[in-house]
């Protein structure tokens, strides 16, 4: 099926067949082809009333989602789990951005008071270099909310025109790119970003790179079968009826009706980047000491878990917050669209 | 049902020679500079590397050294190690059996728990009950193993003293001690699975709680245990089996780090040595051993899937 690209003047015979057997109304469909057939050859469609009520009906439309909006902000901020999540992924996000400046620094060394106790001058205790934990802790929530977001962003761009193209244009394209996407997902994600850290090196921009390809087969897979359940409604087969081109189709039509389920996917993918962020940071692909990286201080001081637990539960702790606030934050967004 | 396996056995083929040539052409097409520069390091002339690389066969053009590293695959001549200059094959088996024995005692942990508590949430279904198991079962999913692992060993190891701090008993222990050893890497792998798990056995429950046929069966007069028991727990197994497949790619990841955590001979472990002293020879077939693995494991969930559900088998 390729009549879809056509870009001639007049809506296609067969489309609007189709578009009747869908049960579309066909005065709208019409009404709306003379209008755009109208616009692009600059002049004022002779039916001036016409015009007026597609403006009006238009205008209602906008007005209607307007008020959905609203209305879905409203159900977000009464969802226990989504406020707990996001007042905690807040805090994150202020402690990476000023914790440097509000807490003691987190790269003074002191010899003398090594794997020290919290007290009152280290609330969280010492590490071995004698390094304030809880300035490291605080410290550390900037590598993993550089990677996972720009990773996430990432994989969102690439995932959501990959799954676009797929889904609709459907046929050989289609079929190309899922079985691309088969090759890609045919290996655990943890494993193809060792291979290819271990061969092009580390570097916080290779790691968001690595996460965000991984990640991308996933997200074009949600956004594929989104586009799938939309390309036969009508206001895709108005906009092909009207002569649009396919990359407007897209991005203008179908694109602004799914983005419910691409910010559930953004969301849930957020939580697997740091997720994987942290782990490979961890298994020592990440960035290197004296970074106060969570994944790598745990990775790190791990040995010292029996004699000063405190230098990996609590960056451990921050952590395992974080990820579990992502993942409250998803699910009030998912039960909140899905009602 | 011969013929749905004999037909994913040869799905199989084409999606893993392109596995495999991924594996390759990211192991020795990106990689700059030749391979006995690569083991040779910076020091050495020119001369000694071209010696080396015509000795390693590193000369020959590319289609060629993929067809002589992908046939000594099958045929099991898997090269030699560039850094510990032994045979790969015998040093990944035996790291491989290490990790298939933690694998498998994980999910031997992991299906029982996680289908009782999906089974339990769906039969209360939106009771308090069911969305603190639903919340808490995903949260685990989502915290890194190494975390929940480090959290674990201090309180069950450092703290408790309940469990050994390490994940390999004495030579000669006898197989329940290793088992004991090993319970408490497992559970950060049973923690990584359970979310998804439980999620898809709370679904399967409650789609089949509203069936015609469980009300038949409630009115008929059968006990809630026959009810729960007969019908409800054999098909909601069909979606939870599914998922139990395709996490198995989980796991493999989680394997990587929880032996890393625990100091584990497995091939995990393996695999990030070989990574980050850049042994390709055994980087790649590792990679490639845990990529067949991983398809067969997906193979034998479509199989048992297949089993569970008559439909599937006989349309197959």
């Amino acid at each position: 099926m390729d009549d879809h690209r056509q870009t001639s003047l007049g809506p296609d015979p067969d489309l609007r067949k189709e578009a009747a057997e869908l049960g579309a109304d066909p005065e709208m469909i019409e009404l709306r082809a003379e209008a755009a057939a109208s616009a692009r050859e600059g002049r004022l469609p002779a039916d001036q009333d016409r015009r007026d009520q597609e403006l009006q009906a238009d205008a209602a439309a906008a007005a209607e989602q307007k008020r959905q909006r609203r209305y879905l902000v409203k159900a977000l901020l009464r969802s226990p789990t989504f406020m707990i999540g996001l007042i905690i992924l807040l805090f994150w996000v202020f402690m990476a951005i000023f914790s440097t400046s509000l807490t003691q620094s987190y790269t003074a060394q002191d010899a003398m008071s090594s794997l020290k106790p919290p007290s009152a001058a280290h609330w969280f205790g010492t590490d071995d270099l004698g390094r304030d934990v809880f300035a490291r802790m605080m410290a550390g929530a900037r590598t993993v909310l550089v990677i996972a977001p720009l990773a996430t962003a990432l994989a969102l761009l690439w995932g959501s025109i990959i799954g676009l193209v797929a889904g609709f244009w459907r046929g050989l394209t289609d079929d190309i790119i899922m079985r691309g996407i088969d090759v890609l997902l045919a290996l655990p994600i943890i494993i193809t970003s060792i291979l290819i850290l271990s061969l092009f090196g580390k570097g916080t921009a290779i790691i968001i790179l690595t996460i965000g390809i991984l990640f991308t087969p996933v997200v074009s897979r949600t956004v594929r079968a989104a586009v799938i359940g939309e390309r036969e409604r009508e206001y895709v087969l108005a906009a092909r009826l009207r002569g649009e081109r396919s990359s407007f189709v897209m991005a203008r039509e179908i694109l602004p009706n799914i983005m419910q389920p691409i910010i559930v996917e953004g969301t849930v993918r957020l939580g697997y980047a740091v997720f994987t962020a942290a782990t490979l940071a961890f298994l020592g692909f990440g960035l290197a000491p004296p970074s106060p990286d969570w994944g790598l201080t745990i990775a790190t001081q791990r040995v010292f878990l029996q004699i000063a637990p405190w230098t990996v539960l609590f960056p451990a702790l921050a952590l395992a917050s974080l990820v579990v606030a992502i993942n409250l934050i998803t699910d009030g967004l998912g039960r909140t669209f899905s009602k | 049902m011969l013929r749905l396996i004999g037909r994913r056995l040869l799905l199989m083929i084409p999606t893993l020679i392109l596995v495999s040539i991924l594996i390759f052409a990211l192991a020795e097409v990106f990689v700059p500079g030749s391979v006995g520069r690569s083991i040779l390091g910076p020091y050495v002339t020119e001369e000694q590397v071209q010696l080396l690389n015509e000795r390693l066969g590193a000369d020959r053009p590319i289609v060629v050294r993929y067809l002589s590293w992908a046939g000594g695959f099958v045929t099991g001549d898997w090269g030699d190690s560039a850094l510990l200059k032994v045979p790969v094959r015998p040093l990944v088996m035996e790291a491989f059996w290490h990790s298939l024995l933690l694998a498998g005692f994980a999910l031997v942990l992991i299906v029982p728990a996680s289908i009782a508590l999906g089974v339990f949430a769906g039969l209360r279904r939106d009771s308090v009950l069911d969305r603190t198991i639903t919340v808490s079962s995903l949260s685990m999913t989502v915290i890194p193993e190494f975390v929940s692992g480090v959290v674990l060993l201090y309180v069950f190891a450092v703290w408790l003293k309940w469990l050994p701090v390490t994940a390999l008993p004495p030579d000669g222990s006898p197989f329940y001690t290793r088992l004991y050893y090993l319970i408490l890497p497992a559970i950060p792998l049973m923690f990584l699975e359970l979310g998804y798990i439980a999620r898809m056995a709370r679904v399967g429950t409650v789609q089949v709680l509203s069936m015609p046929y469980i009300r038949t069966a409630v009115l008929k007069g059968l006990p809630r245990s026959r009810v729960v028991f007969g019908h409800v727990l054999r098909n909601a197994m069909v979606p939870t089996v599914t998922v139990i497949g395709s996490q198995v790619g989980w796991l493999l990841g989680g394997l990587v780090v929880v032996e890393k955590l625990f100091n584990y001979p497995g091939i995990g472990r393996l695999m990030v040595e070989a990574a980050l002293a850049h042994d390709i020879p055994l980087l790649e077939a590792s990679v490639l051993l845990v990529a067949v693995v991983y398809m067969i494991a997906n193979l034998i969930a479509d199989i048992v899937v297949a089993l569970l559900n008559p439909r599937i088998r006989m349309g197959g």
